[in-house]
């Protein structure tokens, strides 16, 4: 995916210059600022996805005879050219996106901590098979591949989040073993290994309570993504039909581009400020971890 | 030196190629794992008896899969991609014939968004934890987070359909014949949409990396050196701030040319210009599998190209690296 993010843990690492204070003040957005607005930005298509049925009575998938109608007293939204109520399927439509990207960075965050902790605490031969095989998964252009094999294998909600998050992981599996690099040398982890403790036990009991931090850091950046690529997807119309995501009301206003603003500004607008959410809380919480570097 | 970056050339080619038969090998697995028989798959939706015969034959698919997948890969590494369902003519053909629409709207992208991208990282970094530091890392995070098909929608409501200020679509108009430098200006108008599209994601990117790698150069002992010797400020952040943090960017622009693609791909979408990514887009709504893994395989040989490219850069910037 695209936005990695890189953050300069280091203080006091620029000697020029002294900057007036007040530009110090408020100047930067500290790191609890951006985290809460983060947060604050993707509580709102949270919230409207779960509450979709108290917030409208409408069916998003009702046909209606009020066809493109701009935004209004009746629909919100307006509709689209089915008579469809946009605002329903916003709701609706952020629930498939969110359930997605959640699921498929469930899924990304799962295998790359597995397989980062494995080359990180092992090192080695097995690094080093296991870091080749995760540059080649980087190299070689995700989205297209995802593309391909949707095209292939065929769509489906389950079979899309698989793909994604099947994808998705190389990201995730860097960070682990550079910070599996770093804590294999902690004392508490030779004295455990001292102890006699088999790996497994090493690595359950004392490693990943330490890694938990990055692999939220790492699951809200990769949420982002899932969201992102799904709506790459369906947007090709690639998506399922069965479940309309934003990313497939964006593809539906395509079409009527030029009658109907509706159609595309609201979903998409739904679409960027949940990416920017979580972008955003995936920032702060790396910053406050003080994370010098974290990427997808 | 130069015999150095001949040696590095040879060695990154070297993992250049077997990347590429990786990515032959995936494909042809995922042909083998689509569901039905592959030559259905290679011959579209009601082909005769006799053409999946044919298919069949020239596939070598009633071979062992081992033999199956050395004709594909042979085919493949010859430049011979199958020939698409829907147009009728080879697949390489057709690719050949879109991808400079493609090469000239990415290479554009590149150019104004390596340029604003390099200097708002450079001033982020400057001055960093400023009101204008924060500025920029707030824009370049909304770049990056508008998905780029939206953009480009809204971009048209905005500048094509309300404003009508430019063309909403195509690569030229149809309407008139203009030769030489009209012909240049035309199509240049037609650009300008698609290619704020993609540059404003871009930018954002590179300003973002640029900037930290920015600051960690600054914080380098040469660099305080270089202000007491009493160097202006513009050379030390040109001279010796911005090689070291070219490293990084140049870096990070290789790695993000396969998110480019996919960014054309759904740009030349929306603005109708007949690229690799309406190529794409075409083979995808025909079910036009050859069509489809040919532009694929194309397009991953395209950024491990582009990588490797990025790779020498790198090398070149930075000797250390490499050697």
């Amino acid at each position: 995916m695209p936005a990695d993010t890189v953050i300069n843990g280091k203080r006091n690492a620029d000697p020029i210059a002294v900057r007036p204070a007040l530009a110090r003040r408020f100047g930067k957005m500290p790191a609890n600022l951006s985290l809460s607005i983060g947060i604050a930005l993707v509580a709102i298509p949270c919230l409207a996805a779960i509450l979709a049925p108290l917030l409208t009575g409408s069916d998003p998938l009702a046909l209606g005879a009020d066809i493109l109608r701009p935004p209004g007293a009746a629909h919100p939204m307006g509709t689209d050219d089915l008579g469809r109520d946009v605002f329903a399927r916003v709701l609706y439509g952020g629930r498939i996106s969110l359930m997605v990207g959640l699921f498929s960075a469930l899924i990304a965050v799962s295998v790359g901590t597995l397989i980062g902790t494995i080359a990180g605490y092992f090192g080695g031969r097995t690094d080093e098979v296991l870091m080749r095989v995760t540059e080649i998964f980087q190299i070689v252009p995700r989205f297209l591949l995802a593309i391909v094999v949707v095209a292939l294998l065929g769509g489906g909600q389950l079979k899309i989040i698989l793909i994604i998050g099947l994808l998705s992981w190389p990201g995730t599996a860097r960070i682990i073993r550079s910070q599996l690099l770093v804590l294999r040398g902690e004392e508490f982890v030779l004295a455990a290994t001292m102890s006699g403790a088999s790996p497994a036990r090493i690595i359950t009991r004392h490693i990943l309570p330490n890694v938990v931090p990055f692999m939220i850091v790492s699951g809200s950046l990769q949420t982002a993504a899932g969201v992102l690529v799904e709506s790459y997807l369906s947007f090709l119309g690639l998506g399922d039909p069965s479940h309309p995501s934003w990313g497939l009301l964006l593809q539906q206003a395509q079409l009527y581009l030029q009658q109907a603003w509706w159609m595309s500004a609201f979903p998409g607008l739904s679409l960027s400020i949940t990416i920017l959410g979580l972008n955003l809380t995936g920032d702060g919480l790396a910053s406050r971890l003080g994370a010098r570097s974290v990427s997808r | 030196m130069r015999g150095h970056l001949g040696l590095l050339v040879l060695r990154r080619l070297a993992l250049g190629v077997p990347l590429v038969l990786i990515v032959v090998v995936l494909t042809f697995t995922l042909i083998r794992l689509a569901p039905g028989d592959p030559a259905l798959m290679l011959a579209g939706d009601s082909p005769t008896p006799e053409f999946l015969a044919q298919i069949r034959a020239e596939y070598g698919l009633d071979q062992p899969i081992p033999v199956q997948l050395l004709t594909y890969l042979n085919k493949a590494l010859h430049g011979d991609l199958g020939r698409s369902i829907f147009f009728g003519r080879p697949v390489s053909e057709l690719i050949l014939q879109s991808f400079p629409v493609t090469l000239l709207l990415t290479s554009v992208v590149m150019v104004f968004a390596s340029l604003i991208g390099i200097l708002l990282g450079v001033v982020a970094g400057d001055r960093r934890d400023s009101a204008t530091d924060t500025t920029i890392g707030v824009a370049s995070l909304i770049g990056f987070s508008i998905p780029t098909f939206w953009l480009g929608q809204m971009l048209v409501l905005l500048f094509a359909v309300s404003l009508d200020w430019l063309p909403a679509g195509g690569l030229s108009s149809s309407r008139n014949d203009y030769v030489g430098f009209d012909h240049v200006l035309d199509v240049a108008r037609h650009l300008v949409l698609p290619v704020t599209t993609l540059t404003l994601f871009e930018l954002a990117m590179i300003a973002r990396f640029t900037r930290t790698a920015m600051i960690e150069a600054l914080g380098k002992d040469y660099v305080t050196v270089a202000f007491a010797k009493g160097a202006s400020r513009t050379r030390v952040l040109f001279r010796h701030g911005l090689p070291n943090a070219m490293v990084t960017t140049v870096t990070v622009i290789g790695l993000e040319f396969g998110v480019l693609l996919a960014g054309a791909v759904v740009t030349e979408i929306i603005f109708g210009l007949p690229g690799l990514g309406r190529l794409f887009f075409d083979a995808i709504l025909r079910r036009d599998f050859p069509l489809l893994t040919g532009c694929f395989i194309f397009a991953s040989t395209a950024v491990i190209l582009v990588n490797i490219a990025t790779d020498l850069v790198v090398a070149w910037l930075d000797p250390r690296v490499g050697r």
